[in-house]
């Protein structure tokens, strides 16, 4: 028992060690980052011929609250050349009606629509000339993947970014994007985007005017585990070019990759992970050049669930989808052919990632029972505890020091210090939380249980009430 | 009696004015500068003060006034530009600033006969208009507060920069003018108080690119302004469906300053 | 067995240490921020006076004077800052006597000294600051920059203030050099950074066309879009029969954008070329050049196997008058497959479109089609959307 119960301490300081070793590739970048933002002008380059044209295409479910609001914000972004093209995916409410109504939307008599991917087939296209940059795809219910290859199938460009309808891009976000795809065309098959809260801050004529932290708890909680996860993670594995997952709330991709390995997968969530791992393997396996990137500063503002109920289930499906993914792509962990994909990532993801609550568990049980048979050797249950705390913690104030580094968001100094606050309370039950509804999720997965769970939304204009009263 | 005061300070008032127009005579300069300064709570040593800055400017030469409220004085500056007075405006505003301290200090000033005919009737104006100005700006005094119609101009902008700049270009060529930094406000605007040119980036926040255009146009207004548009924007194709939807004229930036006054002349004439 | 902890421990106490720093640090950083803002917020207020000054009498005749009294080291850089801003919104006259007063006022000379710098952050700062700034002495030493530095985006960073900069055509092209040697195909990039030049470009992208370099030749390509000038024909024709597809497929667009006289030998060349690029550009530019031969190209073009082809074959068709759209609506009868989707899509797209126009001899186009389509579609039948499943795929575009 005391064996394991050590070789959970270890494995604990293993983690640890690795993830340090990936942010300290975030701090070797970080610079690079915050100078490549500063001294950039981008309202030359978003006016320019020269820039690639792209093709948004936002899946909405029964998103009849927030969908006007960010097709218009949509609609006004720093670019040159690009559609947006929302794709209802069946919705029950009336999601149609009212992106229909507000822009005047008639149907398209022929829309023609390329088969490149296999989709449900469609209702109809949606179109009105005064808004020539937006089309409204319907279609019946197929989910989030399905309508991305909808999407695909209709738009006009060679480049595609998925977004989820319950964002706000910024609206020099696309650029700063394609800017960097533009640094490197050839080689960049995907870009992430920074995914950030929008819970708290004030947000006017589709845009967030002031940046401000979540008043409300589960929120807030996320806001300091995203901030870890962007900064602190995905800087660093970008550098090695041994990303993952590109947000599905924000990616940039090449069209012509993303149908070579047959769009989106449907049927589970985590789509927005299998694209990637997909993606890596293909260009893998075919020798060919090519990095998955990740643009910090170009940033997406989403609304995070705020109740426990909506919170649990999307990580329940984030379990789900992240162990099917796992099990599919088993082969690619150890195998020397995919290079840091498969020495690194796949082997991290798994034994570190999705295994992670069972070592932490089984560990604190082992550990428990050797002291309750002897209470002398309470000390090593306090090792172990304060190691997995005091690690986290140091993480998290990596990422804030990446974050004031080179962004610098959140400008007021209490801010901060709440910041600092909840990373330590994290450990404190949300940590335990989030290991359990892994767990669940991994159940569910064996249990063959698929569904979707809930998901509320407020509007955006309640939200940004919300914050002004605040 | 008070009416005998308030006419004991006109009569004083109308004689400060005539000893300007006086002086101005006298002197037989091509040029000359005026300076209104008022500040409400001005200390008793003000008036030494600004005559020792004035004094310590090399090359300048100049007449110096206490008016009839106390913290009201008038300065002329005799073969002096416009620019020149309000680089010796803004230099004595800052030097009583680093001496005394934040003290709220209005300025009016103009020079003549760059900005118009020279009489008692402008003096007593600025002098008015310098009490009247609201912030510490320094107010220059132009053509156009003596004209009675104008042009209005609303300009849509949301870089602040250029947003400034504009305002200030457009005003002092004598237009009246108003500003938004969204589409939503600039829509309200021109509905509302009914410009007769719109100058704007086509990229805005709230509404932008075409569908703003279009809507510009559907707007329930009685003429409908012209449209003309500063913008990043090259694309090809976008500026030509721009002027498919009416845009009278079409500026890319960066811009000649030079030019954007004889495009919107054109387009206002 | 506490042995077996003593990493463990000594793990914590390192963590604990760095845990402390870092917050300290983060606090001092936060600090220091917020303190720099509130300063640069105040001098901005401070200078507020002068700054209108400057916009009110930018066009005057006289020099434009420095700012008054004695500048702290922040106070100047905000200072320069404004002018930077003004200079990269404004061109001619204006533009020049800016450039002018940064120099007047030092900030040239400090900026080029910090190029020496030993903090790698502090050159690039400088670099950029003197490419707002368009300062043409420091060109030499940031070409020298780019010239030792490997590929990273701070590249870009320098080789815009080379391009905003530079005062003579060598320059520009060396920077070209520069940031192509790294043999990445950021010919987009390059063209847009060449273009930011005060200099006249197409000057320099004539020359850059008859360069040996490819590289070159295709940052030129890009570069004219939109602007082709008579001068280039020459060098174009040439260039058409490039062997390289992708500086072959951009002469070929330039080329067809300059509106040219095409023999009908060339368009059937072109329309059979192997670069699909080439082949859709040319399908259509054939919509505005109402060539004789035309028609039966695109109509044959409509079965190729690109959809841009396809699609711009369609375009034009319907452009090119009755005999143009009835091809359509008799593919669209009688065709099959990809083919006669097309033509559908761009038969309503047409009858969409054409409803708007008011001008007389337009809705007599627009009439003739519509009796051109009713006789072949009837006239309230709507067809639904149709579907074909995904074998084989189209993975064009």
């Amino acid at each position: 028992m005391l064996i394991y119960g050590l070789f959970a301490i270890y494995y604990v300081m293993t983690v640890n060690t690795i993830y340090f070793s990936i942010m300290a590739f975030s701090f070797r970048n970080i610079l690079t980052i915050f100078r490549r933002s500063a001294y950039s002008k981008y309202n030359t380059l978003s006016g320019s011929e020269l820039v690639p044209s792209v093709s948004l295409l936002v899946p909405a479910f029964n998103e009849e609250l927030t969908v006007i609001e960010n097709v218009k914000c949509l609609l006004t972004l720093n670019y040159p050349t690009y559609e947006v093209i929302v794709i209802n995916d069946g919705s029950s409410d009336n999601t149609l009606g009212v992106l229909r109504e507000e822009f005047g939307l008639e149907p398209l008599p022929n829309p023609e629509i390329r088969n490149s991917i296999d989709c449900q087939p469609i209702n109809a296209v949606y179109y009105n000339p005064q808004y020539p940059h937006l089309y409204v795809i319907d279609k019946p219910n197929g989910g989030k993947a399905d309508s991305l290859n909808a999407g695909i199938n209709l738009s006009h460009y060679p480049l595609i970014s998925s977004i989820d309808a319950d964002s706000l891009l910024e609206k020099d976000a696309l650029i700063r994007m394609a800017r960097m795809y533009m640094e490197n065309p050839e080689e960049t098959v995907a870009i992430g985007g920074d995914v950030r809260i929008a819970n708290g801050c004030l947000i006017e004529n589709g845009a967030v005017k002031e940046v401000s932290l979540p008043r409300k708890m589960w929120p807030m909680f996320q806001a300091v585990e995203y901030l870890k996860a962007f900064l602190g993670g995905r800087i660093g594995w970008s550098s090695i070019n041994g990303l993952i997952i590109v947000s599905g709330a924000f990616g940039l991709f090449r069209k012509d990759y993303v149908i070579a390995v047959g769009g989106y997968r449907g049927g589970y969530p985590g789509e927005d992970m299998n694209i990637i791992i997909k993606l890596h393997r293909y260009m893998l396996e075919n020798k060919l050049k090519y990095r998955v990137a990740f643009c910090p500063e170009a940033v997406c503002w989403t609304q995070a669930p705020d109740t426990y109920r909506i919170l649990s289930n999307q990580r329940k499906r984030w379990g789900r989808g992240n162990l099917k993914n796992m099990i599919e792509n088993y082969d690619m962990a150890f195998n020397p052919k995919y290079k840091v994909m498969g020495l690194l990532t796949m082997p991290y993801n798994i034994i570190f990632e999705a295994l992670n609550p069972y070592f932490k568990i089984t560990g604190l049980l082992a550990l428990l029972g050797y002291t309750l048979m002897d209470m002398t050797h309470w000390r090593i249950l306090v090792v172990f505890g304060l190691i997995n705390i005091l690690s986290g913690y140091l993480l998290s104030v990596g990422a804030l020091i990446l974050e004031e580094l080179a962004f610098k968001r959140f400008t007021k100094v209490s801010d901060l210090a709440r910041l600092l606050l909840f990373s330590a309370l994290k450990f404190v039950g949300y940590a335990q939380l989030g290991g359990l509804w892994r767990i669940q999720g991994h159940i569910q997965f064996l249990r063959n249980n698929n569904s979707w769970g809930t998901m509320t939304r407020t509007s955006w204009k309640e939200e940004s009430k919300a914050a002004k009263t605040a | 009696m008070p009416n005998t005061a308030a006419l004991q300070t006109k009569i004083e008032q109308t004689s400060l004015y005539s000893t300007i127009e006086h002086y101005v005579k006298e002197f037989a300069q091509e040029v000359n500068g005026v300076l209104f300064i008022y500040s409400a709570d001005a200390p008793s040593y003000l008036e030494k003060q600004i005559r020792g800055i004035l004094e310590s400017q090399p090359g300048v030469s100049f007449e110096l006034w206490s008016g009839s409220e106390p913290g009201s004085y008038a300065v002329l500056l005799p073969g002096q530009p416009l620019d020149a007075v309000h680089f010796q405006g803004l230099l004595l505003k800052q030097r009583i600033h680093d001496i005394i301290g934040e003290l709220d200090l209005h300025m009016t000033l103009s020079s003549f006969p760059e900005q118009g005919e020279l009489s008692e009737q402008v003096l007593k104006q600025m002098e008015e208009s310098t009490k009247l100005s609201p912030s510490g700006d320094i107010h220059i005094f132009s053509r156009r507060e003596l004209r009675s119609s104008q042009s209005r101009i609303l300009i849509v902008e949301g870089d602040p920069t250029v947003r400034e700049f504009l305002q200030i270009r457009l005003q002092m060529q004598g237009y009246e003018t108003a500003v938004a930094d969204n589409g939503i406000s600039a829509l309200e605007l021109i509905e509302s108080w009914n410009p007769h040119l719109v100058l704007t980036e086509l990229n805005l926040y709230g509404i932008d690119g075409l569908p703003y255009i279009h809507h510009i146009q559907q707007l329930n207004v009685k003429k409908a302004p012209k449209i003309v548009v500063l913008t990043e924007q090259r694309v090809e194709q976008t500026i030509s469906l721009c002027f498919q939807s009416g845009v009278d004229d079409y500026i890319t930036k960066p811009f000649s300053p030079v030019e954007l006054d004889a495009r919107i002349r054109r387009c206002i004439y | 067995m506490y042995t077996h902890l003593t990493t463990a421990i000594y793990f914590i106490y390192v963590c604990l240490g760095l845990i402390g720093s870092g917050i300290v640090l983060l606090f001092a950083m936060k600090f220091n921020h917020l303190h720099k803002m509130k300063k640069s917020r105040q001098y901005l207020q401070k200078h507020h006076d002068y700054f209108k000054f400057i916009q009110s009498h930018m066009n005057g005749n006289s020099e434009l004077p420095l700012p008054p009294g004695k500048l702290k080291e922040l106070e100047g850089r905000v200072i320069q800052q404004k002018f930077i801003e003004w200079i990269d919104q404004f061109k001619g006259e204006f533009r020049e006597k800016l450039i002018k007063l940064c120099h007047d006022a030092g900030f040239v000379r400090k900026d080029i000294k910090l190029l020496d710098s030993l903090f790698y952050g502090r050159r690039i700062a400088a670099a950029y600051r003197l490419g707002g700034m368009r300062a043409a002495e420091a060109v030499p030493r940031l070409l020298q920059m780019l010239k030792s530095e490997r590929y990273t985006p701070l590249t870009i960073v320098v080789a815009r203030a080379v391009a905003k900069s530079a005062d003579n055509e060598e320059q520009l092209k060396e920077m070209l050099q520069h940031l192509l040697r790294h043999g990445k195909p950021i010919h987009h990039m390059a063209a847009d950074i060449v273009m930011e030049t005060r200099l006249d470009a197409s000057r320099l992208l004539l020359k850059l066309l008859d360069d040996e370099n490819q590289d070159l030749v295709k940052v030129a390509l890009v570069a004219m879009w939109g602007q082709a000038i008579p001068e280039v024909v020459p060098s174009l024709d040439r260039l058409v029969g490039a062997e390289q597809t992708d500086v072959r497929a951009e002469a070929v667009k330039l080329y067809l954008s300059s509106n040219p006289v095409l023999k009908d030998d060339t368009i059937k060349n072109l329309m059979a070329d192997k670069d699909w690029e080439v082949r859709a550009t040319v399908a259509k530019s054939l919509g505005s050049l109402h060539a004789a031969g035309s028609i039966p190209l695109l109509r044959s073009a409509l079965k190729d196997p690109n959809w841009w082809v396809r699609n711009n074959s369609a375009e034009s068709l319907a452009k090119l008058g009755e005999t143009g759209f009835e091809v359509l609506c008799q593919i669209a009868m009688n065709g099959t497959g990809v083919e006669r989707e097309t033509a559908m899509y761009h038969i309503e797209r047409a009858m969409l479109q054409d409803q708007e126009h008011h001008k007389i001899d337009q809705m007599v186009a627009y009439n003739k089609k519509k009796l051109l389509y009713e006789r072949y579609f009837g006239t309230t039948e709507r067809r639904p959307v149709r579907q074909i499943a995904a074998v084989g795929g189209d993975y064009t575009a």
